[in-house]
């Protein structure tokens, strides 16, 4: 399962892309999409210059970020770590 | 004016128009050895240099390099995928005129041409370099003036030696009448500072023996003598009258132009000059610039009882002749006793001269 | 301290407006992202993971009170209470939107600091010893020559758009704390047989992918050469350094490339045509910008405090450093508390700062490659009420220099870049050591950690370096042993395979008492290493692995 994802231009807030072509902040507001869609999808959004920057596709399963940039994904998506040392094995 | 020639109609135009006179126009990637562009140049009436992407900066430096080296002086045009942001580099580096891809921003081009009035960088055009307009305005003469209106003068001395000319600083002597103060003092700052002393071949021979004596007392370590052109001075002054005829050609024979050979060896001179030596003198800054030598005068405030004091304080051996009313010693040929409480008034007397060139021309900022 | 001019003042404006306006067009689609990208780096403004990130200028690493003021109101009003030191003296706030940058650099602009070239591959912030004008061990403030460095650099219509990132430090002093070897250009200050001062420049240093220790490219460089003689370099490198690829864009790979001496004849060449034209430095003007950088006065001077309570005798032995005047010391300031961010300084811990800065510090702190701060300039009786306030602020860990004084990127945390977390590793490895009382007994040691291959963390020139990689989703470590950073600098080497990142602390933990065992008498822990070499470490590493 894939989604899109952004930083937002105003402001730099991570951002996905929704079924009627916005942006959330809410990842469980983002459309999912078919890997075949999601290849559709991109060059649509890139051409959108004004709201998202730098658009591009993550992998998801049920439970959020998924495949091999999923911790990437997880952080961009709660936080920094940082400031907790026990997530350090949170694999 | 850098002239944006976004309608690719009217490029075409006046690239027709520049050829019709007989010219050509050459075009060249940004990448191009500027050695080899030369070569390719020969005859251009315009040169086009390419940028295949705005953010490869290679044809500005293909331009600086065409116009400081090649002394190409024809039309230089910047075409590609340039953005109005780089207007002004474009114009400083040397373009006429500039040709990008995207032809929809004319002004913003115009507006970012005007964008910086202020410039750090000598350049080909454009406003004025900072640092040249700091020494211009005087900016860096009144930093320093203010700096040290509040020091006394062995601050002064130990700043300028040991901080701010550190090596690149000698202080002027003349081992006349109030000398000891200001050499006492660069002794107790480094008594290796260089120390240059006029031997104009016309000095006292008491001047010469106390130099000597002073020399040794406070362990100097690093005197410059400068003599005058030797056949200069049997050209202009076989018969030794040359003093009596035109005492300013002796002057710059004698104490100038020795001065001028080594003076470029130093970003700074001390001088023993005061205010209360009058004339001139009474408005004499602690720096200031002369013929682009700084000049640090930290005795500039003292007065002639500072100075006696001083002598006193530290038991200084006197000139020889200041006990014969010499309050002020040059050359023996244009020296008398003064004849008052201006103690300058012993040069050149009967002529309207107070200063022999060295000190010349007037500051050009007041403290 | 430099203070500004009218023309220093109006040029920090003028960029303001240059950048509201660049953000106007970006938002319009004058400029697209391609075009604004660049642009935005070039006054510090980077996309990070989570926001924007504005990367602040702190020039050779000297602050006054009342910019340290500035800076903790922008933590507090743009940020989310805290900015980070970095390792190239800068301070980075990591929250802030794109639309409120131009206030942040009003803010800026009003305490004579700035955001220009912080990034981009354009000439740098200039870096110099974080000691200056204080260090006993000093030929000559380096200061004022980096700030005629920054003057010159700013705005440069020739080298705004260059191959890549040009990094410039300056030293002053006998031992190298600027970094010489490991930038772009290095800038040591001697002296030479005539006793004239000038500059023994160095080119061709580096991290990233492929590390690089500068090359001497000239013995001694008269100082109002200067500017013409950089510009040499840089006219070189803008018109050859490679464009077609990334990671061979440094200035090294061109000086790899022609070899030293082939460059150096390059430069050399250019030098010749321009180095008596404009760029000849006028006296006046070195004098001038000279005059700013004075030394305090005191009088009385007093002894080191001998007194006191242990743990103030324990901060007196790891965090002062021997001032060129009698009576006074140079006190770091660690942001390295254990278990916390190294680098990372809270609103109220920089207000507290400004606040000491002018009851004790004359008014001056300076950031420091490590990541710590400085207050340069402390009298000896100041030293118990400085270190009291300071602990009461949670900034009197005495461990400036030790194992727990690490450096780090903002790593998978915070940077775009990144390919694994460094904070959090950083973090484990402080509480690790600390709880085994291993910082303090194994004296001085680096460590420092990147969490991608472009370097950041200096991992390269640490004694213990950790280097974050991804190998299928997963975060590895490897260790490098025997880099260093000053003027004996080295890049360290490899040791075997990477470790996942619970097994970094006891691992780090392993080495340092294999050193306490092999070392001889005194020996620092990076003479046993070179002493034995690497692999006598590597079983250490990996001992209790196995399974």
């Amino acid at each position: 399962m894939k989604t899109l994802t952004a930083n937002r231009l105003t402001d730099g807030r991570v951002i996905y892309r929704t079924a009627d072509g916005q942006w959330t902040t809410q990842l469980d507001e983002a459309q999912r999409l078919s890997p075949e869609e999601a290849a559709e999808l991109l060059p649509v959004a890139e051409a959108e210059f004004g709201i998202a920057v730098g658009p591009y596709i993550i992998d998801l399963d049920e439970a959020g970020p998924a495949g091999q940039k999923w911790r990437r994904e997880s952080i961009r998506l709660a936080g920094p770590t940082t400031g907790t040392t026990h997530v350090l094995g949170a694999a | 004016m850098l002239t944006s020639q976004l309608d690719h109609a009217t490029r075409s135009d006046t690239d027709a128009q520049l050829e019709s006179g007989g010219g050509h126009i050459v075009e060249l990637p940004g990448e191009s050895d500027w050695r080899e562009a030369r070569d390719a140049i020969a005859g251009a009436v315009q040169v086009d240099i390419r940028f295949p992407k705005f953010n490869d900066g290679r044809g500005f430096t293909l331009a600086a390099h065409l116009r400081e080296r090649a002394g190409f002086k024809g039309h230089l045009r910047a075409v590609g995928a340039l953005i109005p942001d780089q207007a002004q580099f474009l114009k400083r580096v040397g373009f006429d005129a500039v040709a990008p891809d995207r032809t929809d921003l004319a002004a913003d081009w115009a507006r970012a041409e005007a964008r910086f009035s202020v410039v750090y960088q000598p350049a080909l055009r454009g406003p004025l370099a900072v640092p040249a307009k700091r020494i211009e305005s005087g900016a860096d003469l009144a930093v320093l003036n203010a700096r040290y209106s509040e020091a006394d003068a062995l601050d002064i001395l130990r700043d300028a030696v040991t901080r701010t000319w550190r090596g690149r600083i000698a202080l002027m002597s003349s081992f006349g009448a109030e000398a000891a103060v200001s050499l006492h003092l660069l002794a107790r700052v480094d008594p290796s500072t260089p120390v240059l002393f006029l031997d104009t071949g016309r000095l006292f021979a008491q001047t010469e023996q106390y130099q000597r004596e002073l020399t040794d007392k406070l362990g100097l370590t690093h005197i410059r003598i400068l003599q005058p052109n030797t056949s200069e001075v049997s050209r202009e002054d076989a018969d030794g009258k040359l003093w009596s005829r035109d005492s300013d050609a002796c002057c710059a024979m004698r104490k100038v132009q020795p001065l001028d050979g080594v003076i470029g060896d130093y970003d700074a001179l001390i001088t023993g000059r005061k205010r209360f030596h009058g004339g001139e003198r009474m408005k004499l800054p602690v720096v200031e610039r002369v013929n682009g030598t700084m000049r640090v005068n930290p005795l500039a405030r003292w007065s002639a009882e500072e100075v006696q004091a001083y002598f006193r304080r530290y038991d200084l051996p006197r000139h020889p002749l200041t006990d014969m009313g010499y309050a002020s010693i040059g050359c023996w040929t244009c020296t008398a006793p003064a004849h008052n409480d201006d103690v300058r008034s012993g040069r050149w007397v009967g002529q309207d001269k107070s200063e022999c060139g060295i000190h010349r021309p007037l500051p050009v900022a007041a403290e | 301290m430099y203070h500004y001019d009218e023309h220093d003042t109006t040029l920090v404006r003028e960029r303001i407006e240059e950048f509201r306006d660049q953000i106007e067009r970006r938002m319009d689609g004058r400029l697209s992202e391609a075009e604004f990208k660049p642009l935005r780096l070039m006054n510090g403004v980077y996309l990070q993971l989570h926001a924007y990130m504005l990367r602040v200028a702190i020039p050779y690493g000297s602050l006054r009170s009342e910019q340290m003021r500035v800076l903790a109101h922008l933590a507090r009003t743009y940020d989310r209470g805290y900015g980070h030191f970095t390792t190239r003296q800068n301070i980075q706030y990591n929250w802030p939107a794109l639309t409120d940058i131009p206030a942040m650099l009003e803010d800026l602009a009003a305490v004579e600091m700035h955001a220009i070239q912080t990034s981009g591959n354009c000439i740098r912030n200039v870096t110099a010893d974080p000691f200056a004008g204080a260090a006993r061990d000093e030929l000559e403030d380096s200061r004022p020559w980096a700030e005629i460095i920054r003057q010159w650099s700013s705005l440069h219509p020739e080298f705004t758009f260059l191959p890549r990132k040009f990094k410039i430090a300056v030293n002053g002093a006998g031992e190298d704390r600027a970094g010489i070897r490991v930038h772009d250009i290095g800038l040591q200050i001697v002296q030479n047989a005539q006793g004239q001062v000038g500059f023994e420049v160095w080119v061709g240093g580096g991290q990233g992918r492929t590390p690089r220790l500068a090359r001497k490219l000239k013995d001694f460089l008269e100082p109002q050469d200067l500017l013409s003689y950089l510009t040499a370099a840089l006219r070189v490198y803008n018109a050859h350094g490679r464009r077609d690829n990334l990671y061979k864009a440094r200035i090294k790979i061109l000086v790899d490339a022609l070899g030293i001496d082939g460059y150096a004849a390059e430069v050399a060449e250019e030098w010749s045509y321009i180095r008596d034209g404009e760029l000849k430095l006028p006296a006046g003007e070195i004098a001038r910008i000279r005059s700013f950088f004075s030394r305090p006065s005191i009088s009385d001077p007093a002894p080191l405090p001998e007194a006191g309570p242990a743990a103030f005798r324990a901060w007196l032995d790891t965090n002062i450093r021997p001032h060129q005047i009698d009576g006074l010391s140079s006190a770091v300031i660690s942001l390295k508390p254990i278990g916390g961010t190294p680098g990372d300084a809270t609103a109220e811990q920089m207000d507290l700062i400004a606040d000491m800065t002018e009851r004790y510090g004359f008014g001056e702190v300076r950031v420091t490659p490590d990541q710590n701060l400085v207050l340069p300039h402390v009298r000896h009786e100041d030293l118990f009420p400085v270190w009291s306030a300071l602990r009461e602020a949670g900034l009197a860990t005495a461990n400036a220099g030790l194992a727990s004084d690490i450096v780090a990127c903002p790593g998978l945390d915070y940077c775009n870049l990144a390919n694994a977390r460094s904070i959090p590793v950083a973090q484990a490895i402080s509480e690790t050591l600390d709880a085994e009382g291993l910082a303090q007994a194994a004296g001085e040691v680096t460590i420092k950690i990147s969490g991608c291959i472009n370097a950041c963390g200096h991992h390269h020139v640490a004694h213990i370096g950790v280097l974050g990689v991804d190998k299928r989703g997963e975060e590895f470590y490897q260790i490098n042993l025997g880099g260093a950073f000053g003027e004996d600098a080295a890049i360290g080497e490899i040791v075997g395979k990477g470790l996942a990142a619970d097994d970094v602390p006891p691992a780090i933990a392993r080495i340092l008492r294999a050193y306490l065992d092999f070392r001889d008498e005194d020996e620092r822990f990076i003479d046993t290493l070179r002493r034995l070499g690497s692999d006598a470490f590597k079983e250490a590493i990996y001992a209790d692995l196995a399974a």
